[in-house]
């Protein structure tokens, strides 16, 4: 009897600009009998994840982050950024280049991580980490509450908040 | 209209004008200032219009400090790294310490209300039966909703834990919350943090918690669950803040004489309106 051993290696890694890219190669082999199994799929483990190594470390084509999908008319509609009804009824809807929050959050986390030098990798792992999703990805809660560490992180959390908070708001 | 004293011979640190103060307040509403325009419209005077400085007192002194240290459980959960109670220990000292504002304390009752605090929070620790690994969605998160499209400010306010979709309030409190009132007394707040999470994420909320920290004798906590808000409830809020953003315009600041201004820090300024 046949035995089929199928096994795919998977790579994804984050880039600049709150970008990643991925690569993953499968394979499926026939092996004489289970016996085998443990040392083969051992060997096929080691050989993707050269394959994917090799080939991941070309990052192909990377926008120019000041311009690339900038809007020409940005800030023409108000500052909240909420379009042209100036509301958005739920979390769901996307400003123009991809984010799942408000055009204000959006450059509120662009500004804070360009004045505060910090690496926008680790921005994106932060994100990760607290919500399991990208910085793009996160809704208009859980993008305040990223703005809420980074302030925090780059110590304009409390005594300094007031000059960082025009986009946030704040109990009172 | 309000018929006092000028506020601003009494606060005159104060460069805005009342006029343009009052025209502030109506951008945007929280639940907290809408709550005290509802409870009496001369102490919201006199507390956002005029600015009157008042010392903290204690019990909100107790409240923010142990909300602080309820604050930092839940990030460290949330960051895997939970804290023992030698370190909530030591987060609730410095808290305590750390006072944004004065607190005017009579004597010997700063140490019997930080041990009164501290209790709290071992109650909580205690009692709340959060599982230490279960990651919340939000930890005393700010968000807001443009309400423009119903013809209302911009709503504000401070979601202090969401988890698994359930907005949970922290609140300390003298007295145990009635049951058959705790929902209503505390009506404003629940309907504004629904909206706000609606609005915020897209999403309708599994459900409300008020999670009452009561100092008894042996203090006690509280947890109240409560649906979803309704379109009833919310109809309600945005009537209360059409009330609120009207009586703004009208200048209506007239005292609510009531029990509460028995411990009202406004009381002498209310004494003296008329």
């Amino acid at each position: 009897m046949a035995v089929i051993l199928a096994m795919t290696y998977q790579k994804k890694l984050g880039l600049p600009n709150f970008s990643s890219h991925s690569c993953s190669v499968s394979v499926t082999v026939e092996i004489p009998d289970v016996s085998v199994a443990a040392l083969e799929s051992s060997k096929l483990y080691a050989l993707l994840q050269t394959a994917v190594d090799a080939e991941i470390k070309e990052v192909g084509y990377m926008p120019d982050a000041s311009s690339y999908g900038m809007r020409t008319d940005f800030g023409s509609n108000g500052a909240n950024g909420n379009g042209s009804n100036g509301h958005q009824s739920n979390g769901s809807s996307r400003n123009g280049e991809g984010w799942k929050c408000s055009e204000g959050q959006k450059g509120f986390i662009l500004r804070i991580v360009n004045e505060s030098n910090l690496d926008k990798n680790d921005v994106e792992n932060l994100a990760q980490q607290l919500f399991g999703i990208g910085v793009k990805e996160l809704d208009k809660m859980q993008a305040s509450q990223l703005i809420e560490e980074l302030l925090e992180k780059t110590g304009k959390g409390k005594g300094q908040r007031r000059q960082w908070s025009r986009r946030q708001p704040a109990r009172v | 209209m309000i018929s006092t004293t000028d506020p601003t011979e009494q606060a005159p640190s104060v460069e805005q004008s009342a006029g343009e103060r009052i025209s502030e307040l109506q951008k945007t509403i929280s639940p907290s200032r809408l709550s005290l325009f509802l409870q009496c419209r001369l102490k919201f005077f006199f507390r956002y219009v005029a600015q009157f400085e008042k010392p903290k007192t204690a019990a909100l002194h107790v409240g923010s400090s142990v909300h602080a240290v309820l604050k930092a459980w839940n990030k460290a959960r949330w960051q895997e790294r939970p804290l023992t109670l030698k370190q909530l220990h030591d987060e609730y000292s410095r808290v305590w310490n750390e006072a944004d504002e004065p607190v005017q304390w009579e004597p010997g009752e700063e140490e019997e209300e930080k041990k009164t605090g501290w209790r709290l929070v071992e109650t909580y620790m205690r009692e709340s039966k959060i599982p230490p690994t279960l990651k919340p969605d939000a930890v005393e998160v700010p968000v807001e909703a443009d309400l423009s499209e119903h013809g209302l400010p911009k709503l504000i306010g401070v979601l202090d834990l969401v988890q698994q979709r359930t907005i949970i309030d922290f609140k300390t409190s003298s007295q145990t919350p009635n049951p058959e009132r705790v929902a209503h007394t505390n009506e404003v707040q629940i309907s504004s943090y629904a909206v706000l999470y609606r609005h915020n994420t897209g999403q309708r909320e599994a459900g409300l918690e008020l999670h009452h920290l009561v100092k008894t004798k042996n203090p006690k906590l509280v947890v109240t669950a409560l649906p979803p808000m309704t379109d009833e409830r919310q109809s309600r809020l945005f009537t209360l803040i059409e009330g609120y953003v009207d009586g703004l315009d009208r200048r209506d600041f007239i005292p609510s004489p009531g029990l509460q201004c028995s411990t009202c820090q406004y009381f002498a300024e209310c004494q003296a309106w008329h």
